[in-house]
């Protein structure tokens, strides 16, 4: 397990990058983290806090970036995306002007504060829009290489960050180009997974009982997913899960079958993630993180059933 | 009136006059947006207050325009073509296959700042851009032209709070108060005012104007140059929509749309006759 979370690696990467170019500046709608701290503290003149006000950090990030600043603006993730559509549309899809949204607490991270601070819609909503790249990270490696990447990204780029402690999978100096990676190699059998949930694939596909289905893992940390890699790591596969903390119309599962309709790839998928016709009522569950998934049938017992369920039923002839 | 003022009242006659054929021709345009706040752009980029250069719209050290009320386009488009920021005949492909705009404001047109339509955003654009300069030690100024009825939007007012918390007196903001949106006074709607006021609290230095009068803009505007104050300024500019042809003064139902007819001959007239002093 990291001993760090996600947002403190890539904000302590961030202030170390920006100790070296004064062009550098964060953006805060009232959001601290000890990685702040010194941040506030060391470069003051490269911190602006607009107070509780995320879609003026979102215009006045883009005017910012006008003046060739790099900015990252930085909230709790609902605030910073869906109470902003409207200001990310017009100054960062329409106008393209880069700067880097970071949301803090992605998918369930905020599993004790209801509905308005769980994030379960903005993969669907963000990806309908031109111009703008999702990075959901998978740990703390990814997290401070992502402040790197940001630094160089000539488009908008939003980085969604989750709250808890995660094991590291990636060594230091993995290359994240290619927007995914193949976790673990498996023939027949594939789930590809996204942000937490590629910890809870990971896990399942490695644990006793599961190793005789050959369960491959990949990671799909990038959208829009770089379709040529994808297929290219999909090649061969007989069954598809898709898996993440997020309402199934729009997510990860939606992205990949358009990308397997539109390329004709006859290969059966079942999308596991949070069933939207349960709507928000199973955010009020409190008990934890898990508690919520297992409402949804993503908690680890229920996806182990689901997953060597579908892997292991005969697959359905398929004809396009 | 001085030879400077003498002047911009021509000029003014003269952008109306293509601004308006432009919209009559292309049967679109928000014709009283536009001569509501056509005198303030005449006076920025006429009046020797607006630095900008023709031949390299991207000059780095220009000053920068942000028109937030999108809608106003034309006015802002025929000036830039008077100004020789693109071809005259551009204005005749005004919403036209092959053109390079139509309604509302769009950042790739030489010499435009930002993409606007969407109200109550430019503005918060602009005061970044500020804050940005100050932080790059550049010297321009930014001008923000704002609708009075974008004043609604609250995003309006998170922008002027933080622009007046960081004393971006780099970041001149005007805004059109032409009373009127698009089915009602601004009075009736939802009051603004006392609007001097709400600027003042947000920690405003504000000037009221007649909008119309070059004498009155040119004298708000020029000493800030200078940042007269530490203090942000909003010039609140009097203004009627549709002035100029009083065809289409004070009827909120004219927003948003272009004359026709003998309507259209009838503002051109009009035009003509109010400007005929100069």
């Amino acid at each position: 397990m990291s001993d760090v979370t996600q947002r403190d690696a890539f904000f302590d990467r961030l202030y170390e990058l920006a100790r070296e170019d004064v062009n550098i500046v964060i953006v805060a709608a009232d959001m601290s983290a000890p990685a702040l701290d010194k941040f506030r503290r060391d470069l003051p003149a490269q911190f602006v806090n607009v107070g509780i006000a995320e879609q003026n950090a979102i215009v006045i990030a883009s005017g910012l970036a006008l003046t060739g600043k790099k900015v990252f603006a930085y909230a709790i993730a609902p605030f910073i995306t869906l109470r902003c559509l409207e200001q990310i549309r017009v100054a960062n899809a329409i106008m393209h002007i880069p700067i880097t949204i970071v949301g803090m607490g992605t998918g369930l991270s905020y599993d004790s504060d209801g509905p308005t601070h769980h994030l379960i819609e903005d993969v669907a909503v963000l990806r309908a829009f031109a111009n703008i790249e999702i990075h959901s990270i998978t740990d703390a490696v990814m997290a401070a290489a992502y402040a790197d990447i940001s630094c160089t990204k000539k488009k908008a780029n939003y980085i969604r960050l989750d709250k808890d402690f995660y094991p590291v999978i990636y060594d230091g100096g993995f290359d994240f180009s290619h927007g995914l990676a193949r976790l673990r190699e498996g023939k027949d059998n594939i789930i590809i997974a996204t942000g937490p949930m590629v910890h809870v694939a990971n896990a399942i596909a490695g644990s006793p009982g599961f190793e005789g289905l050959d369960i491959g893992v990949v990671d799909v940390f990038e959208i829009p997913i770089n379709e040529s890699t994808l297929l290219e790591t999909i090649d061969g596969v007989k069954k598809i899960i898709t898996l993440e903390e997020h309402f199934l119309p729009g997510g990860l599962g939606s992205a990949i079958c358009e990308i397997l309709n539109d390329n004709e790839m006859p290969v059966p998928v079942k999308r596991l993630g949070l069933d939207i016709n349960a709507g928000y009522q199973h955010c009020y569950k409190y008990g934890g993180r898990e508690l919520i998934r297992r409402c949804h049938g993503i908690d680890r017992r229920s996806l182990e059933q689901a997953i060597s369920e579908y892997f292991c039923a005969q697959p359905q002839s398929v004809t396009i | 009136m001085d030879s400077l003022t003498k002047e911009l009242e021509r000029k003014s006659h003269h952008i109306r006059k293509a601004m308006l054929q432009m919209c009559i021709d292309a049967g679109k345009g928000h014709v009283t947006s536009c001569f509501s706040c056509v005198d303030i752009l005449i006076a920025l980029y006429y009046g020797n207050l607006l630095r900008c250069d023709p031949q390299n719209p991207e000059w780095p050290e220009r000053d920068r325009f942000i028109l937030s009320k999108g809608q106003a386009s034309p006015a802002l488009y025929t000036i830039l073509a008077d100004l020789g920021f693109y071809d005259k005949s551009e204005l005749k492909k005004f919403n036209k296959p092959g053109g390079m705009f139509a309604v509302h404001l769009q950042k790739d047109v030489p010499g435009v700042e930002i993409t606007a339509g969407s109200l109550g955003q430019g503005y918060g654009v602009a005061a970044g851009i500020a804050l940005g300069a100050r932080m790059n030690m550049e010297l321009y100024n930014v001008y923000a032209l704002l609708g009075d009825g974008e004043c609604y939007e609250g995003s309006i007012w998170e922008t002027a709070m933080f622009a007046a918390h960081n004393r971006l007196n780099n970041l001149i903001t005007v805004v059109d108060r032409n009373y009127l949106c698009v089915t009602d006074f601004t009075e009736n709607l939802v009051a603004l005012e006392p609007f001097e006021d709400k600027w003042r609290s947000f920690g405003f230095n504000v000037l009221r104007v007649d909008g119309h009068s070059f004498e009155q803009l040119l004298r708000a505007l020029e000493p800030l140059r200078s940042r007269t104050s530490d203090k942000p300024t909003v010039v609140i500019a009097e203004t009627v929509k549709g002035q100029g042809a009083e065809s289409l003064c004070h009827q909120p139902l004219w927003h948003g749309r272009a004359p026709s007819g003998q309507v259209a001959d009838r503002c051109l007239a009009e035009l003509d006759r109010r400007y005929q002093h100069v």
